[in-house]
């Protein structure tokens, strides 16, 4: 964990560095703890500090369909249904986890007049954030993967209201359901020069019998980064579907032969 | 060259597990195996990168096994020891530690040790791998 000793020495600096808490731009790397939706470790059979979710009775059956290969409920991929293993899209909020580890959980912010975008290395995705701009019926008529988003300042804090999903995502990696209905905000604060947090609500009454709202989700300023090559982290189907069927699915006795 | 199949031996799994596609829960992480054998085939890609082997058992016979490593080509190429797409040929020795399937049979394992015409090679990859090389990271 020397790391960790690192962040800490450094974590005085990072505050006495003048820093425009409007400017969200750069390369932030995930360092809070999960990498799923809610307070719920990401550890295999760990199930230690496990958030409740609210499901609603439909919410919960939902659930019970998702198979995914993490978790307490994790099942070989070979016989679960994580969209993640056809390469189909995360989606909004899951992109937003940052579900893998260092170098992969990472996401860059641009801001540009009107916009914010945001690119995510896990997956190669990306989308974008109109600024001041009101969201209306017209707007979300057919769901996308990531939904249709509007964000505003609140003081300090950059408010992204979102709706318009395609119920195919998940919200995490350990399946939690979500509806084509699902309402999400989510609030960014710079903390300090080096530090971002986020913070997501989601409204979703048709899964969840009240406003579910996630950890809160740190992400450290990677100045060197934005220096380096992007490394164009696309999940390739041609690619999957062959480590499905020589690999995953011979791991897990679906017995396809090589 | 006369390929070996050892028997499956219980060791203690100490390192952390942290497949980020879901792998591991499919393979048994308290146990391994080694098997020696010769590549037919090396995919360095995403999700996970892949060799393909033979293996000989006492009897002759021979079984197509397929290993994927733990850490993506960017987690290895981190390592600086000079993974690349051309590090596994067809043909070459291989001698592989790995976790076995969950499945009883299957012929698939994730690889734990892996030593390439007598040389081992580091898997790990992760937080604690070193920064990668200037000179493939600076733009120009």
């Amino acid at each position: 964990m020397r790391w960790l000793a690192f962040l800490i020495l450094l974590a005085p600096q990072a505050a006495q560095q003048k820093f425009d808490p409007h400017d969200l731009s750069g390369h932030w790397n995930r360092t809070s703890r999960f990498q799923t939706f809610s307070n719920v470790f990401s550890g295999q059979g760990n199930t230690a500090g496990t958030a409740e979710a609210p499901f609603t009775p439909e919410g919960k059956a939902k659930f019970d369909a998702n198979k995914p290969g993490y978790g307490p409920r994790a099942v070989p991929p070979a016989i679960g249904n994580d969209p993640m293993g056809t390469c189909d899209p995360l989606g909004i909020p899951r992109l937003l986890n940052t579900e893998v580890i260092t170098p992969h959980q990472t996401m860059e912010i641009v801001q540009v007049p009107g916009r914010m975008i945001q690119f995510f290395e896990w997956h190669h995705d990306w989308r974008e954030v109109f600024i001041d701009r009101q969201l209306s019926a017209a707007d979300t008529v057919e769901p996308t993967w990531n939904g249709t988003s509007v964000g505003k300042w609140e003081g300090d804090v950059f408010v992204v209201d979102s709706m318009g999903f395609d119920d195919r995502t998940w919200l995490d990696k350990f399946g939690y359901p979500h509806s084509e209905n699902m309402k999400l905000q989510e609030r960014y604060r710079r903390i300090d020069a080096d530090t971002l947090e986020l913070t997501m609500t989601i409204t979703d009454p048709e899964m969840y019998t009240r406003p579910w709202v996630s950890d809160t989700k740190l992400f450290r300023l990677d100045r060197a980064k934005s220096s380096r090559w992007d490394e164009q982290i696309y999940c390739v189907p041609t690619e999957e579907y062959k480590f499905n069927l020589l690999v995953r699915d011979e791991a897990g006795g679906k017995g396809a032969g090589k | 060259m006369a390929y070996r199949f050892f028997a499956p031996l219980v060791l203690i799994f100490s390192m952390t597990a942290f497949a980020h596609h879901g792998s591991s829960i499919s393979y048994q992480l308290d146990k391994t195996i080694t098997l020696d054998g010769i590549v037919t085939e090396w995919d360095y890609r995403n999700p996970h990168p892949q060799i393909y082997f033979d293996v000989k058992d006492k009897d002759g016979t021979v079984a197509h096994w397929a290993a994927e490593l733990l850490s993506t080509p960017l987690m290895l190429r981190n390592l600086n020891v000079g993974w690349s797409r051309t590090t596994v040929k067809p043909k070459d020795h291989i001698i592989l530690v790995c976790n076995p399937s969950r499945v009883a049979g299957a012929k698939a394992c994730l690889a734990k040790e892996l030593t390439l015409n007598g040389k081992s090679w580091p898997l790990g990859g992760g937080p604690n791998a070193a920064p990668a090389p200037a000179a493939r990271g600076a733009r120009q």
